[in-house]
């Protein structure tokens, strides 16, 4: 039995399971803890989809984060609509940016690209910052508090994130085995080569995109519910952005449970060097990058495996 | 009387942004090399040139050659020692690089700066040319001579200069270059040490007309970007009139609608640009017309 059918038919129910069970005996800490490693799965597999299938970079992703979270603010906080029609807003702004701004940003090759999207992403913190009858500028925008109490309150967040994660685990595997998602990868691998097949080339990486952006409005929409605010700085947040990245990168471009678990393990180091080393946190973050992208770039589960400590490896006999 | 105002003092610091621009071009250019950290490295700049203003008054004009210096040094490093490792292997690796390195340099900054928002006061500072009404700042003339003056001195360099003609055949082709007596790995070093030089002379001399913090690296480098685009890759004369171009449009956009919307204005400009004309307004790339 390899290393994969053990994972998959063993060690992930399990690990669900535990992750569900977790509310009953895990203090609201680690809760709190649990469901950040939950969003920034979801925001790194949604990255995945853009950057890891068909390799267009956008590191400025993170814009789709604030547009979500804001439309969800605003509908719920100016029009009094309730976090359901929030986050359909917000899942149809990110669509309908994507669709404006996709043909002309994704014309640019790979790294052009990844500078444009953040260039995307401060313009918008521009534009939000300065339209403040509507967006609450730059003293940010309160969101009306959900119902429950405190206790509750992270459950019910949980399990929301929890699903949310699941969802993007779900969408990536539909991705990758979608028509979609092989036409996404013929990009990546030759561009060139894809269009001369015939490949719209244009309409499918938008359409990528627009899936991968639509995940990250959602994130960003119960962002604003579980935070009850949202300014600027904090929702178009190039740390939200490079950490999503870290982790899209450790977990290894183009995988599937790669940025789930990887998560989890960037989220327990990034809570530890934001408890003790809080001035050198975005550089201890860069370190990291700057790391992986030269000792590991292919992410952590082949640079384990080419090394030979993967499951499979160790649980071979020496022959 | 405002729109003159306005648009003159877009004009001088349309120099400025030439003159990053170059800078980010020159990397660009020979090595494909997207440097993100440049707006950072302008910055480390600045604060050289404020540590040595603050602590032993010296002008920060003066205090160019010392940040050029120190950003060469600093450039030449990581590049020899660890974009080196990652520029042949892929685009997106080095892209990723200098993310990284760029998170790193803002909270060095921060760290060693705190992130309070500064500015240099010099005995010039408040002092103008008036033209019939018009004000122009002595310290924004000064700059955007120097600024030039600059911009244009790299140009010869690369032109004249035996190193200069390395770097360009290395641009060119590195195995023929290789093949001539060249040590493309000393050349590639140079020349981001020649890139990160550019980037901190501008930064010292962006201490005089602007206020500046570790943070705000980013919106720069997406300028340097911009004009790059505008001006075309390897293009001097390209990046000088794309630069003086954004600066009064920022301006003007600045001035008469919304000073928040200044640094969108340089995105804004990006967008229209690759939905009109992909390949920049003002010309062909010179260093890696091989290389799109």
């Amino acid at each position: 039995m390899n290393s994969r059918r053990v994972w998959l038919s063993v060690l992930l129910p399990m690990a669900l399971l535990l992750l569900m069970l977790a509310p009953l005996q895990v203090n609201l800490y680690w809760l709190r803890i649990l469901s950040t490693a939950f969003m920034f799965a979801t925001l790194a597999q949604a990255i995945n989809l853009i950057a890891g299938f068909t390799g267009y970079p956008a590191f400025g992703n993170v814009v789709f984060f604030g547009l979500g979270a804001y439309s969800a603010a605003i509908v719920m906080a100016k029009a009094g609509g309730g976090f359901a029609l929030g986050v359909v807003v917000a899942v149809l702004i990110s669509l309908v940016t994507v669709l404006l701004v996709g043909p002309p940003l994704l014309r640019l090759r790979g790294h052009y690209f990844a500078i444009a999207t953040v260039g995307l992403n401060e313009m918008v913190k521009a534009l939000v910052s300065n339209f403040s009858p509507l967006t609450g500028g730059g003293m940010g925008l309160s969101v009306p508090l959900p119902p429950w109490n405190p206790a509750e309150s992270a459950q019910v967040f949980y399990y929301l994130l929890l699903g949310v994660m699941i969802g993007s685990i779900l969408i990536a595997f539909w991705f990758k085995n979608s028509r979609l998602g092989y036409a996404c990868r013929a990009i990546r691998d030759d561009e060139v080569k894809a269009e001369a097949m015939g490949l719209r080339t244009t309409t499918i990486k938008t359409a990528a995109w627009a899936v991968s952006a639509m995940l990250t409005g959602l994130v960003g929409a119960i962002y604003a519910y579980w935070f009850s605010y949202v300014e600027p700085p904090a929702v178009f947040d190039m740390l939200i952005a490079i950490k999503f990245f870290i982790i899209f990168l450790l977990g290894g471009a183009g995988t599937v449970l790669g940025p789930i678990i990887a998560a989890f393990f960037v989220e327990y180091i990034s809570t530890m060097l934001w408890s003790n080393l809080l001035d050198y946190h975005l550089g201890a973050l860069g370190l990291g990058i700057v790391l992986i992208a030269l000792y590991m770039p292919h992410g952590l589960m082949r640079f384990v495996r080419e090394r030979g400590l993967s499951a499979a490896a160790l649980l071979k006999p020496k022959t | 009387m405002l729109l003159t105002q306005v648009v003159l003092n877009g004009i001088l610091l349309g120099g400025l942004y030439a003159c990053m621009a170059i800078g980010f071009s020159l990397v660009w250019g020979v090595m494909n090399i997207i440097n993100l950290a440049h707006g950072s490295m302008m910055l480390v700049g600045a604060y050289v040139t404020y540590s040595l203003y603050s602590r032993f008054g010296i002008d920060p004009i003066l205090t160019l050659p010392f940040s050029a210096a120190t950003l060469f040094v600093m450039g030449y490093a990581l590049q020899r020692f660890v974009l080196n490792r990652v520029v042949m292997t892929s685009i997106f690796f080095t892209l990723i690089l200098t993310f990284g390195l760029d998170m790193m340099l803002i909270n060095l900054n921060i760290a060693l700066f705190t992130a309070d928002v500064r500015s240099i006061t010099t005995w010039y500072s408040g002092m103008a040319l008036d033209l019939g009404g018009v004000r122009l700042a002595y310290t924004r003339i000064l700059v955007f001579v120097i600024a030039l003056l600059i911009t244009f001195a790299l140009h010869q360099f690369l032109k004249w200069t035996r190193t200069g003609r390395a770097i360009r055949a290395t641009a060119q082709d590195p195995r023929a270059a290789r093949v001539m007596g060249i040590d493309t790995a000393h050349v590639y070093a140079l020349t981001f040490g020649l890139g990160a030089a550019m980037a901190g002379v501008t930064g010292s001399l962006l201490t005089v007309v602007y206020a500046f913090s570790p943070v705000i690296g980013d919106p720069l480098t997406l300028k340097s970007f911009v004009v790059v685009i505008l001006g075309g890759l390897g293009n001097m004369s390209g990046a000088i009139v794309a630069g003086i171009f954004l600066a009064v449009s920022e301006n003007l956009v600045s001035g008469f609608l919304n000073p928040g919307f200044r640094d969108a204005v340089s995105f804004f400009l990006l967008l229209i640009v690759l939905i009109v004309r992909p390949t920049g307004f003002l010309g062909k790339s010179s260093y890696a017309a091989a290389r799109t």
